[in-house]
């Protein structure tokens, strides 16, 4: 069975236009996926119904075989967390401690196992040393790095990052996206909300969307085989295909395309 | 930019920092009680001479806690001649002529300057204000020289200048209570120890849990709303917007001009933060264990103790004596 079924879903925040259209896919446990399109084409508003924070009116979504519905989104969060965009705007405790706390005290888990998964998880994302340290103090990439914890503290075993990286520095962005890579080794699913190309192609399945509907959603070398869809879809192009389309002879372009994809 | 702190938390050892927030806000209430109930000028500097004890005693600067009385400071002076000024009963203490002339005047000036170039490079600041009025006081009561425009008797009786310590007095112990109270807990525990004092209301209605939270989250967002105004700023001042001068219209034009982008960033912001709030498993009123917790120990007995004893003393002052 699919950790992640999605059947048929359409949403709209108002009547006069819908955010998503008859989205239907499914993820599989361990998976890392990568949703790209560019601003307003609908990525978060699915995030959003795949934790329950909106209720679609039409279609079904199925974490690990319970369809999700306001009985079940309490039970069906613990298994999914999610990092958002603003690293300023999740973080809601006053210290590290606090704020990797949150989901747990929610939770109504002891105190002693929350300070012991505290210990070990912002050990993990590299904040144990900083538990103390009010919010204020933090960068971004270190804030994005507590919010991490944070969802792993609960437990959580699918982990979406709504374009988690985008208002950071590229130095901390790459920081951010090994520990991605790394949790999906561990066997957690991953699902990457990003409008950038170029780190949507580290995923194991993209998925392309625009105006509320899924355009593809293929394995990586697949889509990336496919060159209109970058363009269609209003993407930046992966430098390999830039660098390969600025080559004016066409027998040479699809030479370095190749040899970039194989890279 | 992290530069707001707020509240006037200091870090430090001593034992008030190793108090309860609970005892020391129960505490300091039942102390500005007993301040009230003292009866005359003298009995309020037994407990002002307490409180210097509990200073020194918990460790605290005294220089910290004289910052602290920054903000009233004026208030006690102007509380303090008023009460002199006005207060006419009692025997005389000293009777005494002021001139008003163009020497005394000049002097004042001349004082006036000094006071401003000493302040700019002094930080005692306020006992560089003392020094100045007293100062005038003794101008206007020695330069003689010249013919006078203007004089008066200035005179002051035994019951105004008991009034006067004993109101001036009784505020600065008040003032120094509440200042310990801040200097010594973080707002995070006050905000906690409140929480927890509070958590009886819940049989009215009052939901403190939910109380506290709504403060922690403020705590948590002001330095983040300080900094963004100052970012909005810079770019409204980087187009050419000036909020320092100007006038009053065009100063609200850009009062606004940071407003509206202001609230529309909070506006948002407070979106996600719900958002995120409840991807996290948050549900408004529901039970949930909490990560800091408060514990008494046997610091807070003593505390409680002495507190007890202050109270009784007090009480005994104001029924026996
Ligand atoms: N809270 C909201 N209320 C109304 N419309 C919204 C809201 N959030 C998003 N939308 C609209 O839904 C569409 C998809 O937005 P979103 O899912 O945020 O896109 P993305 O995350 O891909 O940038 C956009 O047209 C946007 O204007
Ligand atoms: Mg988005």
């Amino acid at each position: 069975m699919s950790i992640i079924s999605v059947q048929d879903v359409s949403f709209a925040y108002n009547d006069d236009h819908e955010s998503l259209k008859n989205i239907s896919f499914s993820i599989e446990k361990g998976e890392w996926i990568a949703i790209l399109g560019h601003n307003g084409s609908g990525k978060s508003t699915l995030a959003k119904a795949m934790v329950g924070l909106i209720e679609p009116q039409v279609g079904e979504i199925f974490i690990d075989s319970v369809k999700l519905n306001e009985e079940t989104s309490y039970d069906l969060r613990k298994k999914v967390g999610i990092v958002f965009q603003n690293p300023d705007n999740q973080f809601v405790g006053v210290t590290v401690r606090d704020d990797i706390a949150f989901g747990m005290e929610n939770l109504s888990i002891p105190r002693e196992e929350m300070l012991e998964r505290i210990q070990f998880y912002a050990d993990k994302v590299e904040m144990g040393a900083y538990l103390d340290k009010q919010a204020s103090n933090l960068s971004g990439g270190q804030k994005q790095r507590v919010a991490i914890a944070g969802i792993l503290a609960m437990r959580s075993d699918i982990l979406i990052f709504d374009e988690a990286t985008s208002m950071l520095d590229p130095y901390t962005r790459n920081d951010i996206l090994e520990y991605m890579k790394s949790l999906n080794k561990e066997g957690f699913t991953v699902i990457m909300i990003t409008h950038d190309v170029n780190e949507a192609i580290q995923a194991d399945r993209i998925m392309i969307m625009n105006q509320g509907r899924i355009i593809a959603f293929d394995k990586t070398e697949e889509i990336l085989k496919n060159q209109k869809l970058f363009i269609e879809n209003h993407l930046e192009l992966p430098i390999a295909l830039e660098i390969a389309l600025k080559i004016d002879k066409s027998e040479y372009r699809d030479k370095i395309w190749e040899y970039a994809l194989k890279k | 930019m992290n530069s707001i702190i707020i509240g006037q938390y200091i870090p430090g050892k001593g034992f008030l920092y190793r108090l309860d927030p609970r005892t020391k806000m129960i505490s300091i209430i039942f102390l500005m009680v007993s301040v009230f109930l003292l009866q005359n000028v003298y009995q309020l500097f037994i407990a002002f001479g307490i409180g210097i004890l509990v200073l020194l005693f918990g460790r605290i600067s005294l220089l910290k806690v004289i910052k602290g009385l920054k903000p009233i400071f004026l208030l006690l002076i102007f509380t303090f001649i008023f009460q002199i000024a006005l207060n006419k009963s009692g025997d005389v203490v000293s009777d005494t002529t002021m001139h008003i002339n163009l020497y005394s005047i000049g002097a004042v000036v001349l004082a006036f300057v000094i006071w401003r170039i000493l302040v700019r490079f002094n930080k005692l600041k306020m006992l560089l204000f003392l020094v100045f009025v007293v100062g005038i006081y003794f101008i206007f009561r020695y330069i003689t020289y010249s013919p006078d425009f203007y004089s008066f008797q200035f005179t002051i009786y035994e019951k105004g200048l008991e009034m006067s310590a004993f109101v001036v007095v009784r505020l600065l112990i008040i003032i120094t209570l509440t200042t310990i109270l801040t200097l010594t807990t973080k707002p995070t525990d006050l905000t906690q120890g409140m929480e927890s004092l509070l958590h009886p209301l819940k049989k009215i209605g009052f939901n403190s849990e939910e109380f506290a939270l709504i403060i922690s989250i403020s705590l948590r967002y002001i330095p983040t709303i300080f900094d963004e105004a100052q970012k909005i700023m810079l770019a409204q001042a980087s187009r050419g917007a000036d909020f320092s001068e100007g006038k009053l219209k065009d100063k609200l034009k850009q009062i606004v001009s940071l407003l509206v982008p202001m609230f529309i960033i909070a506006f948002i912001r407070s979106e996600e933060l719900a958002d995120a709030m409840e991807s996290r498993n948050f549900v408004p009123g529901q039970k949930r264990t909490r990560i800091n917790i408060l514990t008494f120990s046997i610091v807070d007995v003593y505390t409680f103790v002495f507190t007890l004893l202050c109270f009784a003393g007090a009480i005994v002052a104001k029924v026996v004596l």
